[in-house]
């Protein structure tokens, strides 16, 4: 965009007005002393926010002996990856991992699926007791059983040590259905006219139009439903209790935790251990960190990338609330 | 051609209401255990469905390996009790089929009930095969060990599918015969419903069955019994939770933890809106992105994982303890998180920890909102930075904020049980007790089913009552509910 030459003077003049300005906030002693101290506090809590996940971090590739005796505290020394190699060969650690990604990618593509093709049902205000059946979903999200009614239903559902578990429950979700409803009622209607009027039928208008334009909140949801499925532990807890095969990688975490596991107590507790986790003299305390790490990996990984994501999330449902 | 029905066709129309209704509920006996006319014989569980027993072989058998190895039960008598139950399955399959047809057009209706029908006569032959099963395992030579039985429910399918084949069946003869020229077609209302509905049915499953949990709080009932009438006690749970010392102490206890961890919550649920403000005043703004994007982080991990992170910070060989320990302060390690005192206010703090970074987007984002204008008007009266923040910032942010502290309040006695079943150990256990963590452990872990599901209740309905109450002062106050 080409500017003119009074334009560009203009902003010029904005900014030199505004240097000036800022200039005169900083002489403001008051001031300084407030900007230090809010920066610093900032900084702190910023750090404390980050500094745990580096901490475990550097635990995890320094050598293991400085790690026991403690020594590994702000700076890793004698890098390197063999505790992650080793835990791979951990069989019910990987197993844990098969899981919990399994339930993420399929519980996820499920749940956007079915969100985004309800979410356009919805809006449709033709369906036969279109307001009867969207209050009936809404209902749901303020009011539940109870979790013992719950845990029954699932076990009269046949829906205990299953995978299916994880999956099927969590495929309706009302609150995303609300937020991807809101964004395709801000579609122009006239596109699903005109192609109502060249004859497409309501899957296809979906398909071809609907979904393809509401990515931006189907991604959102997406990213969302992806870290509650990571996240997600007492169903594991709860519905798996004599299927451990199927615990998620959080329950595994949770049961070393709380296990005073060191490379015995791995083995007895059923893990098959092999050389390599011999080999590396791997602590209780080193394996906890491990785990741990590569729990929050996944997590800390996507996050960048998903940043917006995720603001965007919170402000759609601002709207709504 | 549409428009005008005949009057035969409007008849038709009504009976097929009948029709569907049965349909329905042919569909849904299918899963009723109690229902289950294959539970010819004590052998097989009592918590099979029907559904279960046309699927699976293997769950319908279970128990019979001793009894067709000892010659008691032949078990072709088995493969032709599960072959017949696996008819009923397909023919409940196909009247369902059948009847959401039913709502297309003339020419669809007509091929809906002969869909029906034929579906009537799947139910049908299975319930023959069914009763058949049951007259040879009757005459085993092992009756007290087989104990053979029949169920009511073969009486209900039986009508049901009856009900169905032989209102099909009429229907096919009453109705006109369609034009050769029309199309099958269903109506865009109905057709959209029919896409639906596959996810009603979800919703009923997972949401509102769960309800039919709550009969449990009215029968003395214990993990794998079935409920009979015998067993049912009336609101003895209900008393139990009033009048049962232990059980009262227990959820005195229990609930003031609830509401003081809630109301610290609740007491510090402008925390978010102080970050947003003061947060604001950072000019700078790759600092300030870099704040929000690094304090949003522990909101997305877990509640294991912060406790994975407290663990590696304050247990026995964790970042304090091994700190300390080698610059000499302490002489051991000290696993800082067992330990009994303050639980309330460390459960705030990790509360905070993990959410007041996110909590603040929305404040940060409403903050964008306010006028800028109002800022420039205030400075040029004189007033201060923090004269403008109390003055021009919070008022602004008051809507938002009450919406939530509303929320909070609703949600007083949901403070859900991830948090503080990872942080309970036996030295905090008692002051970490809430609500949520109580009913899994009395529930799940003792096995204490209808003592839990009353509580369970009573919790629901006082958080919608909460809710409720808290939407109608929203409105009364800003006009405007919050649900």
């Amino acid at each position: 965009m080409a500017k003119t030459a009074q334009e560009r003077a203009d902003i010029k003049a904005e900014k030199r007005y505004e240097k000036k300005h800022r200039h005169k906030f900083r002489s403001n002693p008051g001031d300084i002393v407030f900007y230090i101290i809010n920066y610093f506090i900032f900084g702190l809590f910023t750090l404390v926010c980050t500094f745990p996940f580096y901490y475990i971090f550097i635990n995890t590739i320094s050598d293991n002996d400085l790690v026991i005796k403690g020594t590994i505290n702000f700076i890793p020394r004698g890098l390197h990856l063999d505790n992650y190699i080793a835990l791979a060969n951990v069989s019910d650690l990987s197993n844990a991992f098969i899981v919990s990604v399994g339930r993420t990618l399929i519980g996820t593509t499920l749940m956007v699926a079915a969100s985004g093709f309800v979410g356009y049902l919805v809006t449709k205000q033709e369906m036969w007791g279109r307001k009867f059946w969207y209050r009936f979903l809404i209902i749901t999200m303020y009011f539940n059983a109870g979790l013992i009614p719950w845990f029954l239903n699932m076990q009269m559902l046949g829906l205990t040590n299953t995978f299916l578990a994880y999956i099927i429950p969590g495929i309706v979700a009302p609150y995303n259905i609300i937020l991807v409803k809101t964004y395709i009622e801000s579609i122009p209607a006239e596109l699903e006219e005109s192609a109502a009027l060249d004859g497409a039928t309501y899957l296809t208008i979906f398909r071809k139009i609907i979904w393809p334009l509401s990515k931006p909140i189907l991604a959102t949801i997406a990213i969302f439903g992806a870290v509650g499925h990571w996240n997600s532990f007492t169903d594991s807890l709860i519905l798996m209790q004599s299927a451990p095969e199927l615990y998620t990688l959080q329950h595994r975490l949770y049961i070393y935790l709380n296990t005073a596991s060191n490379l015995k107590a791995l083995m007895e507790s059923g893990g098959q251990v092999s050389d390599a986790v011999l080999k590396s003299a791997m602590s209780g305390k080193v394996i906890k960190y491990t785990i741990s790490m590569v729990t929050v990996i996944p997590i800390l990984l996507i996050y960048p990338f998903m940043q917006r994501y995720f603001e965007k999330g919170i402000m759609l449902g601002a709207v709504k609330g | 051609m549409r428009g005008s029905k005949s009057s035969r066709e409007l008849m038709g129309d009504k009976l097929f209401y009948v029709i569907r209704i049965a349909i329905l509920l042919s569909v849904i006996f299918l899963f009723v255990p109690s229902l289950n006319p294959t539970r010819i014989s004590g052998l097989i569980n009592r918590n099979l469905s029907l559904f279960t027993a046309g699927i699976s072989y293997s769950t319908l058998t279970d128990d019979f390996g001793r009894a067709i190895k000892k010659g008691w039960v032949q078990e072709s008598t088995l493969q032709l009790l599960y072959v017949s139950a696996m008819s009923i399955c397909i023919g409940a399959a196909t009247m369902g089929i059948g009847g959401c047809m039913t709502l297309g057009n003339l020419k669809l209706k007509r091929l809906s009930s002969l869909i029906a029908a034929i579906g009537g006569i799947f139910e049908l032959v299975g319930l023959m095969g069914i009763y058949i099963s049951y007259s040879r395992i009757s005459l085993t030579t092992k009756p007290e060990k087989i104990e053979p039985q029949f169920q009511n429910g073969f009486w209900v399918i039986l009508a049901v599918s009856a009900i169905v084949l032989l209102l099909s069946v009429i229907e096919l003869l009453f109705l006109p015969k369609a034009q050769k020229e029309d199309k099958y077609s269903i109506d865009a209302k109905y057709q959209l419903f029919l896409m639906f509905m596959p996810f009603i049915a979800l919703i009923a499953v997972f949401s509102y069955l769960p309800l039919l949990g709550w009969r449990y709080a009215f029968f003395d009932y214990k993990v794998g019994d079935t409920l009979s009438m015998e067993k049912f006690v009336g609101f003895k749970w209900f008393n139990e939770l009033l009048k049962n010392p232990a059980t009262v102490r227990d959820i005195v206890r229990v609930l003031k933890n609830t509401l003081a961890m809630s109301g610290l919550g609740i007491a510090t649920s402008w925390l978010p809106m102080a970050f947003a403000i003061f947060l604001s005043e950072i000019k700078n703004v790759k600092f300030r992105r870099f704040v929000q994007v690094f304090t949003t982080v522990p909101n997305f991990i877990s509640w294991v994982l912060v406790y994975a992170i407290a663990f590696c910070i304050f247990s026995t060989d964790g970042f304090v303890s091994s700190l300390l320990v080698n610059m000499g302060i302490w002489d051991q390690g000290v696993n800082l998180l067992m330990s009994g005192e303050h639980t309330w206010l460390k459960m705030l703090g990790w509360g905070l920890w993990k959410g007041i970074g996110w909590s603040a987007i929305i404040y940060i984002a409403a903050i964008s909102g306010i006028d800028q204008q109002l800022y420039e008007a205030a400075t040029v009266d004189g007033a201060g930075r923090f004269q403008r923040m109390w003055h021009i910032t919070v008022p602004g942010l008051l809507p938002t904020f009450c919406v939530l502290l509303l929320m909070s309040v609703a949600n007083i006695l949901n403070n859900g049980m991830d948090q503080y079943l990872v942080f309970s150990n036996a030295t905090n256990i008692n002051s970490i007790m809430v609500l949520d963590l109580y009913v899994y452990k009395l529930g799940i872990g003792k096995g204490s089913i209808p003592l839990t599901t009353v509580i369970g209740m009573v919790k629901s309905i006082v958080s919608v009552t909460l809710l409720f109450a808290a939407n109608g002062i929203s409105k009364l106050i800003r006009g405007e509910s919050i649900i």
